[in-house]
């Protein structure tokens, strides 16, 4: 792999699909991340905050919280964003409210295209790129983005107002964020997706516009709930023939036959993404689970310690 | 008939919502192939750019204008319909341009906006941009068009409020008056260059340009110059168009994966459109792993080797394999069950639970399938 490894990075952007396990799989890469040492920031988009309590710990909100040792979570709003970027824009306080607690001023920062994308991202890139005592605030952010066309939407933002924004103070700020964007030595994406045709499909476009579009490094593809062949070709022909026998023979056999066939299909999507895409693949399998709680995700994070 | 398909039989519209990633867009085409095949003419019109719904209905790429199924498609997948099947994908920034030239005074405004900066971004950049869109395409179909079922897949949003919010937000923007105000003196300086003074020296702009820049004000005074004189019809389309929503021939079709997120978001939506007054038509519960077990305890691998020897040879190592497959199976199938179950007790219209498919649906047969289930 070019470059350091995926968590020593200061940026990994995990995204995918809606409904692949996205947030399970940042929130496994950052205490594989803690695990090692390292202090991680988490930061959702303006959704209803999951890591935090995925790992049992109250909602943050926009302020850094700590929810579990060396993993601290945040949730990225646009008028949060807005007030922090305007309040450090324009220096006072008195001006700030002056001008966007004005309820005109309200209308033009929904009214200005990817003024509201540009903000959270800002805030998330100001994270990275912020220092206490002379060290980064934090080793390691892990963005837990938006599914693919939104993702697409709020990473692309800084090179838009490249694109079409004349030199300002819009300009000055997208122009830092699309160099840390862009730096392979400081920032990678990890795209997540499911064995799955659609997933698979959506993953292989996502690809296409991160290279196309973004110029992001990607660095890895996270195959996420994958099953595993346990069953030989002659013990699937035996259990296709047993599915009509009774209780316990039956359900045993025709839950046998479906595991195989899922993890036939599942074999022949993974194969397609991994020839489609030539990226680093971790494979995180499927867990039979009864909820998604701290301990499911402590189960992911297992899975993927030994191979980031 | 499935419960969902039966809840749609008298109506001519139906809207499938959902979060991404549910299955939305096979359980609208199934929804339209079910109906075109008992007689009708029917047209889905996707959000979802995935090339496989095309594929799947024998279309080479969908666009923006209806193309219908060919009947060479039935016929390979032994299929004979008694009525016809159309298929669309949504181009927003199309659909924008349509609605921006309906409404215009004339070509000259028409232009003028479509040259501005901002109205080029628009369709992509400005949020809930898309569901209104759908939207707009939504009312401009059942008014000009003479289908007896349109089948609107709804963009995949992260939250399912966009759908009905997105509209107000949007005229909210374009019918700003204290914003028309603010840039008064913008407006007609377009793109000669605006310089701070003539924002009229209010500390309030100035203060705004500080942080944008002052040509993005310009550029935003020219779009709402242009827009003048427009927003009354928008306003008046956007009210249709919820009324329109709130008719009996409407039927909502929520689709759900049975993950507590899903579910979450399914029942949220369901209270909205019931706070909204929109007819919910069903409720479709997509890949559920189906319980196969229904005693307690499970077997042990002891048991089902002595089974398997009764069928043939004893075979050990399948027999344990066999004893945890079938208790994973039935951690999966008896958490989906509870959340199946969730979904249903917050929702009683049609109700569908469809198992999920080991084999991936992408071809007309395999639609017709999923279809007569719902």
């Amino acid at each position: 792999m070019p470059g350091p490894a995926l968590l020593d990075r200061r940026l990994l952007i995990v995204t995918g699909k809606g409904g692949v396990g996205k947030s399970t799989v940042a929130a496994a890469l950052a205490l594989v991340a803690a695990r090692r040492g390292k202090r991680v920031l988490v930061a959702e988009v303006n959704t209803q905050e999951r890591i935090a309590p995925l790992l049992g710990a109250p909602p943050s909100g926009f302020e850094p919280g700590q929810v579990s040792p060396g993993v601290f979570t945040i949730d990225v709003t646009p008028r949060e964003s807005m007030r922090e970027y305007g309040l450090m824009t324009l220096k006072f306080r008195a001006i700030y409210d002056a001008v966007f607690e004005n309820r005109m001023v309200r209308f033009f920062l929904r009214a200005i295209p990817s003024l509201s994308e540009l903000v959270m991202l800002g805030k998330i890139l100001y994270e990275v790129r912020r220092e206490e005592r002379g060290r980064p605030r934090w080793d390691l952010v892990v963005l837990d983005a938006p599914a693919t066309g939104h993702a697409v939407q709020l990473l692309r933002v800084p090179q838009v107002l490249l694109d079409t924004v004349p030199p300002g103070p819009l300009r000055r700020d997208a122009q830092w964020m699309r160099d840390l964007l862009v730096d392979p030595a400081l920032t990678a994406m990890a795209m997540v997706t499911l064995p799955e045709e659609m997933p698979v499909a959506e993953v292989i476009d996502l690809d296409a516009a991160v290279r196309g579009v973004l110029g992001i490094h990607r660095a890895a593809l996270v195959v996420n709930a994958m099953p595993d062949e346990r069953f030989s070709r002659a013990q699937r022909e035996r259990l296709a023939a047993l599915g009509g026998e009774p209780a316990p023979l039956g359900p045993a056999a025709r839950a046998g036959r479906l595991q195989a066939l899922r993890a036939e299909a599942a074999g022949r999507h993974l194969a397609h993404a991994r020839a489609a895409l030539d990226l680093p693949t971790l494979v995180v399998p499927l867990l039979a689970r009864d909820a998604w709680d701290r301990a499911a995700v402590e189960a992911v994070a297992d899975g993927l310690e030994g191979s980031v | 008939m499935g419960a969902v398909v039966e809840a749609l039989a008298g109506k001519r519209i139906a809207v499938c919502v959902g979060s991404g990633g549910v299955g939305k867009t096979t359980v609208a085409a199934a929804l339209g192939l079910t109906r075109a095949l008992s007689g009708g003419r029917v047209l889905v019109c996707t959000i979802d750019p995935a090339r496989r719904l095309a594929t799947s209905l024998g279309l080479a790429s969908l666009g923006n204008l209806e193309t219908r199924v060919p009947e060479a498609k039935f016929t390979e997948a032994g299929l004979a319909p008694r009525g016809e099947l159309w298929a669309m994908m949504l181009d927003v920034k199309r659909t924008w341009d349509d609605v921006v030239a309906h409404h215009a005074r004339d070509e000259a405004q028409r232009d003028r906006i479509y040259g501005n900066r901002l109205y080029q971004q628009l369709s992509s950049a400005l949020a809930g941009s898309q569901e209104y869109m759908a939207m707009e395409k939504l009312y401009q179909l059942s008014t000009e068009r003479d289908y007896d079922l349109i089948v609107l897949d709804t963009p995949p949003t992260a939250h399912a409020l966009d759908f009905l919010d997105a509209p107000d937000r949007i005229l909210d923007f374009l019918g700003n008056d204290t914003a028309r105000t603010l840039l008064a003196p913008a407006i007609g300086a377009g793109k000669m260059g605006l310089r701070l003074f003539q924002l009229g020296g209010s500390y309030v702009a100035k203060g705004l340009a500080r942080f944008t820049g002052a040509q993005v004000l310009a550029d935003l005074g020219d779009f709402m110059s242009g827009f003048q004189g427009m927003y009354e019809g928008f306003k008046e389309r956007a009210a249709a168009v919820r009324a329109l929503l709130a008719r009996p021939e409407v039927g909502f079709v929520l689709v759900s994966s049975a993950s507590p997120r899903s579910v979450d978001e399914a029942l949220f939506f369901h209270e909205r459109l019931r706070t909204e007054s929109i007819p919910v038509a069903g409720v479709v519960a997509n890949r559920v792993t189906p319980e196969l077990w229904d005693g307690v305890p499970l077997p042990d691998a002891g048991t089902l080797d002595r089974a398997l020897a009764a069928r043939g040879p004893p075979d050990p190592g399948l027999a344990e394999r066999l004893a945890s497959t079938l208790a994973e199976h039935e951690v999966l199938a008896r958490a989906d069950a509870r959340e199946v179950g969730r979904l249903f007790a917050g929702v009683t219209a049609g109700q569908v639970v469809v198992p999920r498919l080991e084999t991936d649906v992408h071809d007309l047969a395999a639609l017709a399938r999923l279809g007569a289930s719902l």
